[in-house]
Parts: C-alpha cells; sequence; structure tokens
C-alpha cells in the first residue's frame, strides 16, 4: 500500500520534472550549452499562471496557456538577445564564447529572481486547482486532484514533443541540427531559425512545469532553483541532449527520491540525484541514451 | 588682529560643536531583503524599525542627536550575513548591530560582532546557541527554541497526547528545536511517543515523508519550520487526510499565523490548526505596545504581526542603553545594556545573567498559545488557548468536524 503511493507519487513527479529537464536536454541539444536561467523559466510559469488567474481573474483553463506562451517568448527573447551575440557563425559552424553563455544565463538567473521579488513581492502564492476536488482516490492510491490532471497534462505534453521532434519537418530539423550544425545548414536548414524554436519550446514547457506545479508549491521568487537542479542531474543522467534520456531519466529519478525518502533518508533525498550524478560520471558518463563520443 | 582672530575660534568652535550635536547615531541592520531568505520577515523587521526610528527621532533622538538605519540585505545567507556585519561595523562605523532573524546568519553574524566587541541585538533567531557561545556583546529580547519547545511539551502533556511526530527543517532554528522538544516531552510527559524528519527548507514536496505517517498517524503532527516550505507540508498533510483530522492535532510552532500571505496559502489545510505565538491582540502589553500597533495599522493597515514588537524592542533596548550610557561607545553600551531594566512594546524586561540557553536573554518573554478555528480568520479571532501570564485551557482546543 505504502509502496504503490510512493511509486504513483514518485511518477507523478517525474513527470514533473521530466518536462523540466526535456527543454534544458534540448538547448543542450543543439548549442552545446547549458541555460542556468532554465529554472527561472519554470519560475515565470508559475508566477504568470498565479497572477492571471488570481490578479486578472482569468479562468486557470486560460491562465495556462498563456503562461506557456509567456515562457515561449521569454526562451525566444533570451536566445535572440542574450545567445545569438555571444557566437562567431552561429547560423552554421557556430565558433563559442561557452563560458560566457554560463555568465550570461546565471546572470539572467539572478536578474529575473530578483525582478519578480521587487516588483510582485516576496510573499508566496498558492495558485488556484483546476480542478476543485482537492484529493481522488483512485484504488488504494489517495492522489492530489491537481497533481493527477497535472500529471496527465504532462504525459500529454511529452508524447506530443515526441511525435513532434519524430514526425514534423520542424522536429526533424531540430535533430538534425542537434547532430550536427555545420551538416543542417549545409543541408538548408536554417540552424539559427531551429535554435529560435528550441528556446520557445524550452520555456514554454519549464513555464508550463511551473504554471501546473502552482497549486501545489506556493510559488515565491525563488522557486526555480530546486528544480533547475534536477533537472541538471536528470540531463547527464539521460544523456547531455538526448531527449528520449531525460524523460527516462526524470521518471527514474522521481521515483528513486520517493522511496528512498521513506526508506532511506528523508533529509538525504536530494543529496539522491546529485550522488547518481557522480555514478553516472563515473562509470558511465555518456548517461542512459546518450552517445559516446570522442573528440579530435 | 587678536580680537579677530578670538571671534574666529569661537566660530570655528561653534560650528564643529554644532556640527557634532547634529552627527547622526548609526545602527545596522542587516536582514533578508531578497531571496533566498525570509524575505517576509525582513520586511516586517524593517517595518518596526522604521516606526521605533520615528518615534524616536519625534522625541529628539539619541542624546540630543538623530538615529539613522543603515541596511543591508543578507539574503538569509550566513557568508552574506557576516560580510554584511563586518562592512556596517568597519565601514559604516555604527555603534550597534541588529535586525538578525534566521539563526544560521545570526551564528555567523555574531562571530562578526564578538570579534569587534560591538553591541549586537537579535530580532529573531530562536536557536539556543546564539545565546549558549556566551558572547557578552549579543542581547536576545525575543524567543528561543527552548521557550517554544517548553511550551509545545506543556501543551502536549496537558492534552494527554501519546505520540507525536514533528517535521523540522533542515537549519539550526528546526533540528535545534526538534531536539529541545524530545528532550522536554521525555521531561514533561514521559509517556508520550516522541521522533521527528528533517525536510529541507527549500524542498517542494514532502509528499513521502507525510504518506510514511498515513497508515499509523501519529495523535499530534509538530512543525518546526518556516514559509514556504512550511505552507506546502501544512497543504500536504490535510491532502493526505493526517492533520489536522479527527485522530491527529497539528502544532505549527514557529508562530507564522499572522504572515500576510498564510492564508492566500494554505487556504482549508490550517484550520484547527493550533499555534504556538509570540502576539496575540487579545493579550496585555503596555501602552507603548498599543502606540505601535495603531502606528502599524496607520501604516500598512491591518493587525500587527508580532514581528514589529521585535524588532521595536530590539532598537529600543538599544536606544535607552545609549541613553543610559551617555555614550555611543561599546564597552558602555554593553554594560548597560548588561545591567538595565527595560520598557519594552510587549513587557518590562531586564537580561538574564545565568550561562546556557538563558544568557542575556528576555527569560520570560511573553508567548501565547491559540487555535485557528476557521478559514481566514485574522488572529484577534482566534481562540486564545494559553495567555502570558495565564494558564493554559486546553479544554478550549476543537477537533475537526
Amino acid at each position: 500500500m505504502l509502496a504503490l503511493d510512493l511509486l504513483v507519487n514518485g511518477l507523478v513527479f517525474g513527470l514533473f520534472y521530466a518536462l523540466m529537464a526535456v527543454g534544458l536536454a534540448m538547448i543542450f541539444g543543439v548549442l552545446k550549452v547549458v541555460n542556468f536561467a532554465h529554472g527561472e523559466f519554470y519560475m515565470v510559469g508559475a508566477y504568470a499562471y498565479v497572477l492571471l488567474a488570481l490578479k486578472v481573474g482569468l479562468s486557470p483553463w486560460v491562465a495556462l496557456p498563456l503562461a506557456a506562451v509567456g515562457g515561449a517568448g521569454l526562451g525566444w527573447l533570451v536566445e535572440r538577445l542574450l545567445m545569438r551575440p555571444l557566437s562567431v557563425g552561429y547560423g552554421s559552424w557556430s565558433l563559442w564564447k561557452d563560458e560566457y553563455s554560463v555568465v550570461v544565463t546565471f546572470g539572467l538567473s539572478l536578474l529575473l529572481i530578483n525582478v519578480v521579488d521587487k516588483v510582485v513581492g516576496p510573499y508566496a502564492f498558492l495558485g488556484p486547482p483546476l480542478l476543485r476536488t482537492r484529493s481522488l482516490s483512485v484504488g488504494p492510491v489517495l492522489v492530489n486532484g491537481q497533481k493527477l490532471i497535472a500529471a496527465g497534462i504532462s504525459v500529454a505534453l511529452l508524447v506530443g514533443l515526441a511525435l513532434f521532434i519524430k514526425r514534423s519537418l520542424l522536429g526533424r530539423q531540430i535533430q538534425a541540427v542537434a547532430q550536427n550544425r555545420l551538416g543542417a545548414s549545409l543541408a538548408g536548414i536554417d540552424a539559427t531559425h531551429t535554435t529560435s524554436v528550441v528556446f520557445a519550446i524550452s520555456g514554454a514547457l519549464a513555464a508550463l512545469s511551473g504554471a501546473l506545479l502552482a497549486p501545489l508549491i506556493n510559488p515565491t521568487p525563488d522557486v526555480g532553483a530546486f528544480p533547475a537542479i534536477k533537472s541538471y542531474v536528470i540531463v547527464v543522467l539521460g544523456g547531455m541532449g538526448s531527449v528520449w534520456g531525460a524523460m527516462a531519466a526524470a521518471l527514474l529519478l522521481g521515483v528513486l527520491e520517493s522511496f528512498f525518502a521513506v526508506y532511506v533518508s528523508y533529509a538525504y533525498r536530494d543529496a539522491l540525484g546529485l550522488l547518481i550524478l557522480i555514478l553516472v560520471l563515473l562509470v558511465r558518463p555518456q548517461g542512459l541514451l546518450g552517445e559516446k563520443v570522442r573528440e579530435v | 588682529m587678536a580680537k579677530l582672530a578670538c571671534i574666529a575660534l569661537t566660530g570655528a568652535l561653534w560650528l564643529a560643536t554644532t556640527a557634532a550635536a547634529a552627527e547622526p547615531i548609526a545602527i545596522g541592520i542587516s536582514l533578508t531583503q531578497s531571496p533566498p531568505g525570509s524575505v517576509i520577515q525582513g520586511t516586517q523587521i524593517k517595518q518596526g524599525l522604521e516606526i521605533m526610528k520615528d518615534m524616536v527621532n519625534s522625541k529628539g533622538g539619541v542624546l540630543g542627536r538623530p538615529l539613522v538605519l543603515i541596511y543591508e540585505d543578507n539574503q538569509g545567507i550566513p557568508e552574506k550575513g557576516r560580510a554584511a556585519t563586518e562592512k556596517l561595523i568597519t565601514k559604516d562605523k555604527v555603534v550597534a548591530v541588529t535586525g538578525g532573524h534566521q539563526s544560521s546568519v545570526c551564528l555567523a553574524e555574531i562571530e562578526v560582532a564578538h570579534r569587534y566587541g560591538t553591541p549586537y541585538v537579535n530580532v529573531n533567531c530562536y536557536s539556543d546557541d546564539v545565546r549558549k557561545k556566551g558572547y557578552p556583546e549579543v542581547f536576545n529580547p525575543s524567543n528561543y527554541n527552548t521557550r517554544s519547545a517548553t511550551a509545545i511539551a506543556e501543551t502536549i502533556a496537558a492534552m494527554g497526547v501519546k505520540s507525536v511526530v514533528a517535521f523540522a527543517e533542515n537549519t539550526d532554528y528546526g533540528i535545534g528545536g526538534a531536539k529541545n522538544l524530545a528532550e522536554l516531552i521525555k521531561a514533561k510527559s514521559p509517556g508520550t511517543e516522541f521522533s521527528y524528519v528533517t525536510l529541507d527548507r527549500a524542498g517542494k514536496d514532502f509528499t513521502p515523508a507525510v504518506l510514511a505517517l498515513r497508515a499509523h498517524p501519529p495523535e499530534m503532527v509538530v512543525t518546526l519550520m518556516i514559509p514556504p516550505a512550511l505552507y506546502i507540508l501544512i497543504n500536504q498533510l490535510y491532502e493526505q487526510g493526517v492533520a489536522p483530522s479527527r485522530k491527529t492535532w497539528l502544532f505549527e510552532g514557529a508562530g507564522v499565523v499572522d504572515y500576510p500571505d498564510f492564508w492566500q496559502n494554505v487556504r482549508e489545510s490550517a484550520q484547527w490548526m493550533i499555534s504556538f505565538g509570540l502576539y496575540h491582540p487579545q493579550m496585555p502589553i503596555p501602552k507603548l505596545g498599543h502606540d505601535i500597533a495603531a502606528e502599524y495599522t496607520r501604516r500598512f493597515n491591518g493587525e500587527p504581526p508580532r514581528m514589529i514588537f521585535q524588532a521595536t524592542d530590539s532598537l529600543l533596548v538599544l536606544v535607552d542603553a545609549i541613553e543610559q550610557a551617555k555614550s555611543t561607545d561599546s564597552p558602555a553600551i554593553v554594560k548597560a545594556l548588561q545591567t538595565m531594566k527595560f520598557d519594552g512594546a510587549r513587557g518590562t524586561f531586564q537580561f538574564g545573567h545565568e550561562g546556557g540557553y538563558g544568557f542575556q536573554q528576555w527569560v520570560d518573554v511573553p508567548y501565547v498559545i491559540y487555535q485557528v478555528t476557521e478559514v481566514n480568520q485574522p488572529v484577534s479571532k482566534t481562540t486564545l488557548v494559553k495567555s502570558p501570564g495565564g494558564s493554559l485551557d486546553v479544554k478550549k482546543l476543537q477537533r475537526p468536524n
């Protein structure tokens, strides 16, 4: 009974982690940079949802897609204004000033946290739930209604994203740019446009993740820090840049954490992810589904 | 020529005297004004300090000089608190430091204050360790872990509760409080089983810890955490049907019902919750306390939270000590703080001289215990179970319907 509860809770949180981590993996895939402001895309989504629903008075079902649009817009702006100037030959062979991207995204993270803190305030805001029912019994398992519906939406989004990447022309272009930016550009793919799309999708997914969790996690300006750290672990565990690997790793981490908390130690639950990170880097540095590469 | 020189000298002396008379007395304030620390506490403390500063300056200042407050944002991070205190003392030349409200930060800051011999008044750091260091510069006019743990343990004993699980945040406040509670429950309610679980204060999902209680819920769950993690935990305890329930009481040990965002974040989850508090509008306070409450309401609307009184008292003791010492020298201020009796916003007190948690502490700092019986209930309407100096009446406590 407890094990089933823990499994369901772990899978549900794994889905939320996946929504966050997939966007991070996609950005790494196409640009080979880690977006340290990814947690703040999540925070912006959570705040957009809460403020639109509570202050503007929109239905949560309207606020949710608007939060995603906000996240997509933010992602697009970050790529357009902050990422492009860091590269020479951005549309093709792309010579990166990698260390600058770390500083820029880290600075952006601090900026967004403090802007929200000063403009909206330091107070926590519990978002309105999409479903009024707070808890639902599913067999022997008691699940929060918001968690259940958010998990359902997350599954739909992840399946939709997987189909989009695999089947659509733009999705294939993203795969091509991720595999070889120069090769993709030689084949006539607009790598610049593709990168913009990836940032927008990444921003939208992170914002949606924040918005879906806003009725559960009482967002504050620094709410993104924690899921961002989990996302970095997941991206490495799944294989840097691998979307499928990120999805699998997110679910695995969610379940492992859930059981670890009860049967080993709650205090060290969050250290588990970092322990896994170290083990993966030592034993299988390419991650679960990443490819082993050697650069010369 | 000599007459002219004499006039010039007199003029220069007059100017120098006037300048000295007008030179403000600076008090350093290190508190949280941006994440990840508790900005809510920092904001409330700043509001209280500004009220007291204006009251002092409207009456002519301190030693005839205006009082100024120099703020530093420590973000609730110990290293930043340490740097802020260093800067306030060495660069801004403040005569004393106050504002501390998170135990881990206070513990870092008092090391600096102790090194320079600068008076330090703790506003809201509960950890007993702040007192146990025994630093002569550090004074504590507010609550401490042993005090709140004693209050909770006495309530548990009076209610006849036989099993208690505490959720404590992984900070000096949380872990220290849980250990104190374990000792005090053992002493005051020997038959009661007690255990505690440490939770990450930055955590967003405590469901696994709550699920572990669902099959065999204790008679009481105690929380030793601050928001926003506390809000998440309260909601998850309620969602899983653990507490408050017909079987399990919920006791909130940090005193956050008066936080401005409390009800927005917990809604029906907090109905029937029992809370430890440091202020209740029904508790008796001196005229100064009423004046401060009225000024708070005039400036910010609503009932004043307890942090306002803690902040005003912290600044007031420094002002009174400087007046008593007739000096801004640190040793003189420390000596005055050690020996004086203060008429604060919450009562008259003197700092204790015994060692341990009572060192330079207002040992009998007033506290209340009350139960929230309705959603969105202001503190003034909650059921007061224990008022300062009054007896504990647990018969007033109600279980959920």
